[in-house]
Formats: C-alpha cells, sequence, structure tokens
C-alpha cells in the first residue's frame, strides 16, 4: 500500500516506470507506448517488458533437475572392465578413489565440477525464487551477483561427462581393459541441462520488483 | 537515458571508451564495454578457430601405451564410442556441446564479421546474430579442455601417454573460440547489423521508387 503511493509520486527509479522496456536478446531499450509492438526494432525478437512466465518457468526445470539430482548421484556413472570383471562406480566413488590416491587437486576440481555445483545451482535458484514469493527486500544485489555466478559455472558440471566420454574412446583394449558410462551418465546430463534452462528462463529484474515492492502484473 | 538489463534501474549514462566499462551502479551488470577493432579482431580469431576445428576433433588426441598395445582415440571418436555403448542422449549431448554447437558458433561469428566489416549487413545477418547468442553458453570446449587435463591425470599411473596433433589442434581451437568471444562487442555489431540492414532496405526502396517514376514519367 505504502510502496505503491511513493511509487505514483516520486519520479521513476526503473526503466518500466518510465515506460521502457529492455530486449531480452539484444538489450536495446524500446519505449513502451510504441505498443502494440511485439517485436524488437533492432533484432526482431518477441519484446516483453519481462520474461513472459519466468518464475513458473523457473521452478519448473529446477524442480526437474533437483529429482534427476538423485538418481544421478546414487546410481553408478562409470564402468571399468579389467580382465573380464566389471566394476562399477558412482561419482563420489570417484571422487575418493583421487583421494586416497594422493591426487586432491583433480579430486578437489571434481569434487566441485560434479558434486558442490549441481547442488548450489538448484539450490541458490531455489532460494532465488523463494525470495521472490516472500518479497524478501534484502541482499538484493547480493542475490543478483549470485544468480549470475550460478550462470557462469553452470556449463562446467558437464566436466564428468566429457571425462567419460574421452575413457570410452581412448582406454578400448579389447579383453585387457574397456571403460563405458553407466545408468547414471543420462541423469546427470539431465541436471546439468535443466540447471542451464533453469537460468536462462530467469528473469533477474523480478527480484528487483519483488524486494522494492514493485511486482505489480506485467504480462 | 539506458536501462540496466539485471535490474532495470534508470540510467543515464554516457557511451565509454573502449577498454572501459559501464556498469550498473544498483546490481554490478555489465551494460556496454566495447573494444578496439572488435569486428577484424572477432573475424581473424573465428576463422584460425574455423581452420584448426577439423584437425582438432578428428585427429588423434592422445595415444595410450600398456604394455605394448596401443589405443588412441580424438574427440569424435569418444562421442561416438559412447552413443555405440547404448548412452545415446548422453553421446548426443557431448556430440552438440563439444562439436556442432563450438562449429556452428565459430561460422556464424565468421560470417557475421565479414558481413559487418564489408558493410553488406541485411535480415539473414539478424537471424545469424541471435542464433550466435543463444547458442553462447552451450559450446563447452574450455569445459572439454579441462575434462581432458583430467582425463590425464586419470591414465597417467596405468599407461604411457602420448600427445598427439589432434591435442595441440584443441588447445588452439579452444584459445581461438575464447578470444574470439572475448572481443566481441556486441552493442556494436546489434549496432552495425540494424543501421546497414536499414540501410539497404531504404536504398532498395529508392531504387524502386525510381524504377516506378522511369515507369510513369508523367
Amino acid at each position: 500500500m505504502n510502496s505503491k503511493n511513493r511509487t505514483e509520486t516520486e519520479v521513476p527509479v526503473t526503466g518500466l516506470e518510465a515506460g521502457l522496456m529492455v530486449c531480452h536478446e539484444c538489450k536495446k531499450v524500446v519505449a513502451l507506448d510504441d505498443r502494440p509492438l511485439n517485436n524488437c526494432p533492432r533484432c526482431g525478437s518477441p519484446i516483453h517488458p519481462r520474461k513472459p512466465d519466468s518464475v513458473i518457468k523457473s521452478w519448473a526445470l529446477v524442480l526437474t533437475s533437483l529429482i534427476l539430482l538423485f538418481p544421478a548421484n546414487i546410481l553408478p556413472i562409470m564402468k571399468v572392465e579389467y580382465m573380464g570383471a566389471s566394476e562399477y562406480s558412482t561419482i563420489m566413488d570417484g571422487i575418493i578413489y583421487f583421494f586416497k590416491e594422493g591426487s586432491y587437486g583433480i579430486g578437489i576440481v571434481i569434487l566441485v565440477a560434479s558434486v558442490l555445483v549441481p547442488v548450489f545451482k538448484i539450490l541458490g535458484i531455489m532460494m532465488i525464487l523463494v525470495s521472490i514469493h516472500f518479497r524478501i527486500e534484502s541482499w538484493l544485489s547480493h542475490k543478483t551477483l549470485m544468480f549470475r555466478f550460478i550462470k557462469f559455472i553452470g556449463r562446467w558440471s558437464m566436466l564428468d561427462i566429457f571425462v567419460i566420454a574421452l575413457l570410452t574412446g581412448l582406454v578400448d583394449f579389447g579383453f585387457l581393459t574397456t571403460i563405458a558410462a553407466a545408468p547414471a551418465a543420462p541423469f546427470f546430463c539431465g541436471v546439468v541441462i535443466t540447471t542451464m534452462l533453469a537460468a536462462e528462463v530467469f528473469d533477474t529484474r523480478l527480484l528487483w520488483d519483488a524486494g522494492t515492492g514493485k511486482d505489480h502484473d506485467h504480462s | 537515458m539506458t536501462v540496466c538489463p539485471d535490474c532495470d534501474l534508470l540510467l543515464e549514462a554516457q557511451m565509454p571508451h573502449p577498454g572501459e566499462k559501464l556498469v550498473c551502479p544498483r546490481c554490478g551488470c555489465t551494460l556496454l564495454a566495447p573494444v578496439e577493432n572488435s569486428v577484424e579482431k572477432t573475424m581473424v580469431l573465428s576463422l584460425t578457430g574455423l581452420i584448426l576445428f577439423p584437425p582438432a576433433i578428428f585427429l588423434p588426441l592422445l595415444t595410450l601405451d600398456i604394455l605394448g598395445l596401443e589405443s588412441s582415440g580424438s574427440i569424435f571418436t569418444s562421442a561416438k564410442a559412447m552413443v555405440a555403448s547404448g548412452f545415446v542422449f548422453t553421446g548426443i549431448a557431448v556430440f552438440f556441446t563439444s562439436m556442432v554447437i563450438p562449429f556452428i558458433k565459430l561460422l556464424l561469428l565468421f560470417l557475421v564479421s565479414m558481413q559487418i566489416s564489408l558493410g553488406k549487413a541485411n535480415g539473414a545477418t539478424t537471424l545469424m546474430f541471435k542464433a550466435y547468442k543463444k547458442m553462447d553458453e552451450w559450446g563447452m570446449l574450455e569445459v572439454y579442455m579441462i575434462g581432458i587435463l583430467v582425463t590425464i591425470i586419470k591414465l597417467l599411473h596405468m599407461a604411457k601417454i602420448e600427445y598427439d596433433v589432434g591435442f595441440f589442434c584443441f588447445i588452439g581451437l579452444m584459445g581461438a573460440t575464447i578470444l574470439s568471444s572475448s572481443f566481441l562487442d556486441e552493442n556494436l555489431y546489434w549496432e552495425s547489423i540494424f543501421s546497414q540492414a536499414s540501410a539497404s532496405k531504404t536504398a532498395c526502396q529508392k531504387a524502386a521508387d525510381k524504377g516506378e517514376k522511369a515507369v510513369h514519367p508523367a
């Protein structure tokens, strides 16, 4: 109530209040009163004040990745055949193996890329979505920074999948030893893809709208 | 007047000089980061990447030697082996993120840069640049590079490893790709494409008008 009065009397702070919107694709600033303007005059993409249905799409994708996270970590991700005997290992087994071997550096790299990054991404996006729901006003710039970081690290979880692909292709000694992927691999890929998409569809401006009491409907 | 794309703050700002950055004071988003000679640098680097692409992907990367038995593979054969072992979805994801998308990205960036530098950007250039931006984060060559290093460390104690031509070409390919996108001045590209495309449109219109006048001299 209070915030509504404030926005009406004070000078515009946001682009939306000034009647401007930014193209999602090429970042061109377009005047809202040019409506019905459906496409960006510079790049031709559909244009909206905010990404449409951003929060609900992000929720759907992030919950999907949360579900996929369990089989990805519980099932074995790699199969090593040595002299006819198969040995399966999960992501955690691979990390423990490196720590036991004394290769701490590489163990930490894989721990961060395959376990910590996916969990951090899912929890981070969920935290941001919850904070929009409850219109939490604090830490706005920190949450934006965290989101930017989540977007940046998103791709790095593919590391383990690339390592398994390389091992499959390189270690092919017939009966002596071969390496292949195991059932967790597609689930793990799914976690990476869905978290990247969840970050892609999310609109950080909604965080600021909710945090500054300007989350009126703008479809 | 401009607006921050990340937090929608209304800003009054000047165009920064090359090497400088325009940063949103509220959320820290980089709005503009002009690069000197962006089009030329990006064009040359994307062409370098395109030249290095075939050897980096198809030539052997590493050769392993276990007790005199040898086995070698390239980035292409690795993804193929993954599909062949029954992991079709994972294999296709590897194919796209390490080969298909990086290649299309380089090709699009080269074509767009060339059309801008020739002054012949048009509607198709807009579509190509938009496609490039959409694919941007799905090309994962630098992640693959770290993957190669992890693989080497994993195999170091069980096999003798020889580095082949593909390995060095891949390092070059990754470097060229990273540099080409870091020299890319997005705003400059959009502005150049837009002004050239609309100039060619009005030129066409003028030509059409002249044609009409010639037909109807009255």
